[in-house]
């Protein structure tokens, strides 16, 4: 899945520890995410989401 | 196995827990042996004192159950799991292989509670293998 997460923490002026910290995983999750090497689950995406005060569909996008 | 994550509260409690269950195996496994050489137990007490060092062997599986229960970072969780996976299957594919070789050739023979510490020294070797697919 590709992903606005860089944007989106960018925007906030997050790094990714910040970023993981607010969501209470590790920064390497947040990482792992970001670069697409891990798909979260449905609750991390809805956290996700939430954080960003956005949608799921507002932060991934399904890669074709 | 958990690189930087030992800040993580969940592996703090693992790695205490683990630390417990292997001071256990190695007070009962120092016991059994003490017991099979100067007392010569027979009967169902001879069983009892064998199986004992297995017990804490058996806990370290709760053990890493609780953990993952208790694991909140499901990246982490899931390289732990796959790790595991690894390690299963590296032991069961290592040990069938051992046990024809046994059966047909002759090589020397390995004793079963071995696997156990075999499939350990797997799951650290794959974990950080897992792990650097994450990076």
């Amino acid at each position: 899945m590709k992903n606005r997460l860089r944007v989106l923490r960018a925007e906030r002026e997050w790094s990714q520890a910040d970023l993981a910290e607010r969501l209470e995983v590790s920064r390497q999750s947040v990482n792992a995410i970001e670069t697409g090497k891990y798909d979260p689950s449905l609750p991390l995406a809805f956290r996700l989401a939430r954080l960003f005060e956005t949608t799921i569909e507002g932060i991934f996008t399904e890669e074709c | 196995m958990f690189g930087c994550t030992t800040n993580n509260p969940a592996v703090r409690r693992y790695l205490v827990r683990f630390a417990v269950v292997i001071g256990f195996y190695m007070l009962f496994l120092v016991g059994t042996v003490w017991a099979f050489v100067h007392a010569h137990p027979t009967g169902w007490l001879a069983y009892l004192l064998a199986v004992m060092p297995a017990l804490p062997i058996i806990a370290s599986l709760v053990v890493v159950g609780i953990y993952l229960k208790e694991e909140k970072d499901e990246l982490v969780r899931a390289m732990f799991v796959q790790s595991l996976l690894w390690a299963i299957g590296a032991t069961l594919a290592s040990t069938t292989v051992w046990g024809f070789l046994e059966n047909f050739v002759h090589v020397p023979h390995m004793d079963l509670f071995l696997v156990f510490p075999m499939f350990c020294a797997f799951a650290g070797i794959f974990s950080p293998m897992v792990n650097a697919r994450y990076k």
